[in-house]
Formats: structure tokens, C-alpha cells, sequence
């Protein structure tokens, strides 16, 4: 495969693991650059598993390999995998009490650049990226995650994409519990990311984020598996029909 | 059980003490009738809380604390203008202390407490019968300081002492003795730090905090390695007053603590806000007592934990409000956060109300680390390390927040360096 051609994103044979419980049955992408993609499944088929264990949460164990720009990530710790450029959005992100969201960020994105950023640097950048995502200033000296609104949680996910500047991103339902002037701010932010190059995948449960954030390639996840591939028309298909037509057919074409 | 299995405290020297301090009979007669009660030597009822986490035999002078020190004892302590910071020889024992241009212009004194003229009110809050170490520390303190800050004195620089433990096999018994006149408003660091691997300390703080008086008052222990000891802190609070205690411990290999404050005049407050952190083999032993003994008074207690490896920590505390002290609130929160399995943490609250019209409550967590916390900071490319100490300054800065800036600062830097030495 030539330098062009490498997908940004791969991972093969994946498998995932909870103890002896397989919830993820075999999983294979490749997100070219420049492609936004979208995971879409009913509730408990495995999609927030699959994004957590290819991130590298502790509690799953994952088989197969996962590949960032052709280099082998499958065993890096997840701090690693963040530093290498593998970011995710948790659908719910953990409240850290005691530390500001400035100071956080200010500590991950030394992290993920490897050296230090000056403060004034890191200021202008973070009031400009929390104003592009409408957020009050105030906001930076609150801690992280401590008693945040389900749209406030949200939105930090997206400041944090949008300051950490991934290679590419696994958002868990990043659209869950926003208003609809949120969910614009919200898709405002991955569509801003996705323009400068982080490449993107999307997990989530209803169509209406995908009006926002157009995705060249729809994945339907289906009891652990991809049953399904198609273009952007395929989320309106969903929204329609629901995923019984697919389950059915995955139901016959497994067995 | 042979003659020597009985534990026994050397004080050979009370006499020669008192006298190469100065001292006058008042001191001299204290010092006496403190080692009579350590005569015999009964050692406290371990089925107390206030001693079931810690063997007191472990604390006891392994030596004898009143023998004469080899530095020649000044006539008098100096204090050496204008350097902010001065050393004070008292009683042959040094102690370090800054205290600002303003506050001198003021007519605060720090002194020598062995000479002062406020040496009766030595015991006023930690008599020699409030325990066994207290008992020790009034027979034989050496070093002893007394800060006072005259009436309707407001500072804005914070007065600093720093109490030295000596050399291994050394006993330090520090004193110090804090007057808040009516009206008066300032913060005093107390830090215990130094001292060498098999030292001990066993001292005791008394703050007399009177009307109307703003007293903050921080506790901070850091001593090196090895050294284990005693510190007793009581505050008697007159009416309309308000003190803040913070606690620090960072230091030695065991050390109790036993803090507390005695409401007394109506409209009286007391907060106690504490950080401690351990790591190694570390003893801590915290225990805090507030004393509702008049009506309307309110106090608050916000103690946080942090171990790592095999340290130890208990926490008892007392809220007790007297039958004939209506209308007060008491409300005290203890909070563990264990960073190893082999870290363990006890915290008991008791409750002693005899009085229903009141409120108050208490809360006491202990858990470890939450790995849903370590996976999202490291998702964010923080390695285990930093997550971790991230996440514990996270937790103790909770209630560090809630200091004066300048000994919120103070106690940052230190805990920011306990993290790092991990």
C-alpha cells in the first residue's frame, strides 16, 4: 500500500472482550483521510464498547490489531495511544473534582505535544476555542467535569478535540442529551475538527447529529458486528425503517 | 513482666530546666506538679478512640527530654532587625521566626514564653492533666514561644514559626502559646519540620482566641524520615470570634495529632480544614475535637486523606455540644482517598449532642483511586503517574480552596512536592 493510500484509521479482526463475554465479534475499518464515518446501532449491540476497548479501556480485552496512519497501536497503553493522536469522546465523561478544566487541559495538551506551551499561548488558544463553542469564559476555572450539565459535559468533550488537535477521533454519542441549539454548537466543533485534518468516527444512536456532521461512509452495528455499510443516504434509511430490517437480515445471513 | 516492660519517662533535670530558662516560680510549680501526675506512669485506655489507632508506648521520650543541651543558653532571645526572619533562643532550644515590619510597628510580640510575662497563662488550654503527652510536654517543654497581637490588631502578612526536631535520639518538646487580643485579625503558620531519622517531638500549641478576634491558624507537619511525634492544639473561642485552623501533615514516620477548639461565648466559630498525605510505611493518627460549650456557635470541620504504599491513617473526630448551648451547628466531613492496596484508612465520627435544638451532621468516605478517572486522563495522554497526582491534588485542593490565599499557597507548594517525591 502505497504512502497515499494508507488509511488513516484501521483496525482488523477486532474482538472485545468483558471476562469470557465477547461483545464486539469481529470488526474491520479503514478510514481513509479526509473521511468522516459513522457508527449507527440499536442500543447494546457494542458500538460504545468497540470505540472504549480501541481507545484501551482497562475493563476490556481486545483482539485483532489497530492501526494509526500504518503504525501498530493494538498494544500502547491509552495515554500512549493519546500522545500518538488517538483521541476519544466518552458518551459520559468523568468528573475529575479539585481540578479546572484549564489546568487539565493545559496538562493534556503538553502531553500531546510533548512540550510545554507557554501560558499565554495556551490562554489565547483556549478563549478562543471555548468562544467558537459559545462558552462562557468562567467556565475554564470550574472543575472538570464536577457537576456539569449533560450538554456542558459535551461540549468540553468537543473543547478538548478541538485543543488536543487529534489525528483521528472516536466520538461515543457525542450528540446524547444536547438541545438543538447545543447539538449545532456540538456539530460545529467536529465539523471544524474534521476541516483541519483530524479524522473522524461517529457513534450514535439517532440520525439528527448526521444532518450537522455529514458522514461519507454509514456503518450499522448490529449484535457486535458491522451488518451493514452504505453512504450518508443510509442514516435517513434508519430513521425511517429503524434497524429490525437489518437485524432480521443479519439474523439470517449470521445463521 | 519484667521491671524494665514497664514504661517509665526520664525527667531528671525539671529543676536545672526551669532555672537556665529563667523561668519563674509559676512555670517551675507547673513543670512539678506535671511530673507528678506521670508518677506512676499510666498509659492511656486504648479502648478510646482517641488511642485505638495508636500505641502510645510508641510515642513515649525514649530519652530524657529535660537533659541539658550543649548550646549555651543565651541571657536573653534576640531578634535581628531588618531581617524579616529571626531566630529566637528560648530556653536553649531555637526556633525561627518571621514576622513583618508592619506587624512589629503594630506591637506584636514573639517571645521567649519561659521569660514572659504571660507564662500564667500557660495551661489555660492544654492543661498538664489533658493527657499523657500533654502531661510530658508541660514537665519538660523547652523553646517555648509567645505570639500576641494586641487588641484591634489587623495584619495583613502572615507571622511564621518554624519548630525544629533535633538530631536522632534527641526529644524536642516545643510550646507555644498564642494570645488574640479583642478585635484582632491575622494568620500564624505553626511548621514542624527537620529533625533526623529516631527523633521525637512531643509539643503543644494553646490559642487564646478572645472576642471578636480573626485568628487563622495553620498546623503544618514535615518532618523528615524517621522522626515520630505528639502535637496537641487547643483553642478556647470567645464570643463573636472566629478562628480557622488548618491542618498540613505531610512528614515522619508516625505522628498523632490531637486539635480541637473549645467554643466558649456566643456567636463563636471555629473551621478546621486539613489535608494529609502519606506514603511508605507513614503512621498518621489525626484526631479533632470542637466544643460547643455556648449557644449560637457554629463549627466545621473538612479533613481529606491521601495514602500511598503500605500508610496508615486514622481519623477520629468529636463534635460536642454542651446541654445549655441551643441554637449551634456542627458539621464535619472526613474524606480517604487510597492509592495502593496496601494503604488502609480508618475515619470515626462521634457525636456527643445534649442538646436537641442543633444540627448537625457528618460524613466519612473511604475509597480508592476510580479507574474510570485514570482512564480518562490517560485518554487525554496523561501517564499513570501524572493522572494520579492530578487526580490527588484534585482531591486535597478541594479543601485547601477553601484557606487564605496565602496558606492555600503554601500548602499547594507542599503538596505539589509530597506528589513529586512520590
Amino acid at each position: 500500500m502505497s504512502e497515499e493510500n494508507r488509511p488513516l484509521f484501521s483496525c482488523s479482526g477486532v474482538h472485545v472482550f468483558i471476562g469470557e463475554k465477547e461483545i464486539v465479534k469481529g470488526v474491520d475499518l479503514a478510514i481513509p483521510h479526509g473521511e468522516i464515518h459513522a457508527i449507527m446501532g440499536p442500543n447494546g449491540s457494542g458500538k460504545s464498547t468497540l470505540v472504549a476497548a480501541l481507545m484501551g479501556h482497562p475493563a476490556y480485552t481486545l483482539e485483532g490489531r489497530v492501526f494509526l496512519e500504518g503504525e501498530e497501536i493494538t498494544a500502547l497503553s491509552p495515554d500512549e495511544k493519546a500522545r500518538k493522536g488517538l483521541f476519544l469522546a466518552f458518551q459520559y465523561p468523568v468528573a475529575v473534582p479539585g481540578v479546572t478544566v484549564a489546568s487539565f487541559l493545559r496538562a493534556a495538551v503538553t502531553a500531546r505535544r510533548g512540550e510545554e506551551v507557554s501560558v499565554r499561548e495556551f490562554r489565547k488558544q483556549l478563549l478562543t476555542r471555548m468562544e467558537e463553542l459559545e462558552m462562557d469564559a468562567a467556565f475554564a476555572s470550574r472543575y472538570l467535569n464536577d457537576g456539569f450539565s449533560g450538554g456542558e459535559k459535551k461540549r468540553l468533550e468537543v473543547l478538548q478535540l478541538r485543543m488536543l488537535e487529534p489525528r483521528f477521533a472516536l466520538l461515543d454519542e457525542t450528540d446524547s442529551g444536547l438541545d438543538i441549539d447545543a447539538l449545532k454548537v456540538v456539530a460545529k466543533g467536529i465539523n471544524a475538527a474534521a476541516a483541519n485534518g483530524t479524522g473522524i468516527l461517529l457513534v450514535t444512536h439517532y440520525q439528527r447529529l448526521l444532518n450537522y456532521v455529514k458522514p461519507d461512509v454509514v456503518h450499522v452495528f448490529i449484535d457486535g458486528r458491522i451488518a451493514h455499510s452504505g453512504g450518508a443516504e443510509l442514516a435517513l434509511t434508519l430513521e425511517e425503517r429503524g434497524y429490525d430490517w437489518l437485524e432480521q437480515q443479519a439474523a439470517m445471513g449470521g445463521a | 513482666m519484667s521491671a524494665e516492660a514497664i514504661p517509665r519517662v526520664q525527667l531528671d533535670h525539671i529543676a536545672q530546666l526551669s532555672q537556665a530558662a529563667g523561668e519563674g516560680e509559676f512555670l517551675r510549680r507547673m513543670r512539678e506538679e506535671a511530673r507528678a501526675l506521670l508518677d506512676p506512669l499510666v498509659l492511656p485506655d486504648r479502648a478510646r478512640h482517641l488511642w485505638r489507632y495508636t500505641n502510645p508506648a510508641q510515642l513515649l521520650p525514649a530519652h530524657d527530654p529535660t537533659e541539658p543541651l550543649p548550646l549555651p543558653l543565651p541571657g536573653e532571645w534576640r531578634q535581628e532587625d531588618p531581617a524579616a526572619a529571626a531566630v529566637l533562643v528560648a530556653g536553649g532550644a531555637i526556633r525561627l521566626v518571621e514576622l513583618s515590619e508592619e506587624a512589629r510597628r503594630a506591637g506584636v510580640v514573639v517571645e521567649d514564653l519561659h521569660r514572659s510575662q504571660a507564662a500564667e497563662l500557660v495551661g489555660s488550654t492544654v492543661p498538664a492533666r489533658h493527657g499523657l503527652f500533654e502531661a510530658i510536654n508541660a514537665a519538660a517543654w523547652r523553646g517555648g514561644v509567645l505570639v500576641r497581637v494586641p487588641r484591634g490588631v489587623e495584619l495583613e502578612e502572615p507571622i511564621r514559626l518554624r519548630l525544629l526536631a533535633g538530631p536522632g535520639g534527641r526529644v524536642a518538646v516545643p510550646r507555644v502559646l498564642v494570645l488574640a487580643e479583642a478585635g484582632s485579625s491575622f494568620e500564624i503558620l505553626e511548621g514542624h519540620l527537620g529533625g533526623e531519622s529516631g527523633a521525637q517531638v512531643v509539643g503543644v500549641s494553646e490559642l487564646l482566641v478572645e472576642e471578636n478576634a480573626r485568628v487563622r491558624h495553620a498546623l503544618i507537619q514535615r518532618w523528615e524520615e524517621g522522626v515520630s511525634g505528639h502535637l496537641t492544639t487547643r483553642a478556647r473561642v470567645a464570643s463573636g470570634a472566629r478562628l480557622q485552623l488548618a491542618l498540613a501533615s505531610f512528614g515522619g514516620a508516625l505522628y498523632k495529632a490531637d486539635v480541637g477548639a473549645e467554643l466558649v461565648g456566643e456567636g463563636a466559630e471555629v473551621a478546621t480544614f486539613g489535608v494529609a498525605m502519606g506514603g511508605d510505611r507513614q503512621r498518621f493518627d489525626h484526631h479533632t475535637e470542637h466544643h460547643h460549650l455556648a449557644g449560637k456557635t457554629n463549627s466545621n470541620l473538612d479533613f481529606k486523606v491521601a495514602l500511598a504504599d503500605t500508610a496508615r491513617s486514622a481519623y477520629t473526630g468529636l463534635i460536642r455540644i454542651a446541654a445549655d448551648a441551643p441554637e449551634c451547628e456542627a458539621y464535619q466531613e472526613n474524606r480517604n482517598l487510597l492509592l495502593s492496596r496496601g494503604a488502609r484508612a480508618e475515619s470515626i465520627p462521634e457525636l456527643e449532642i445534649a442538646n436537641q435544638n442543633v444540627r448537625c451532621s457528618h460524613g466519612a468516605t473511604v475509597a480508592p483511586i476510580d479507574p474510570e478517572q485514570l482512564f480518562y486522563l490517560a485518554s487525554r495522554g496523561l501517564p499513570r503517574s501524572q493522572a494520579l497526582r492530578l487526580i490527588v491534588y484534585g482531591f486535597l485542593d478541594q479543601t485547601l480552596a477553601r484557606l487564605p490565599e496565602s496558606t492555600r499557597q503554601r500548602l499547594e507548594a507542599l503538596v505539589a512536592a509530597r506528589l513529586h517525591a512520590e
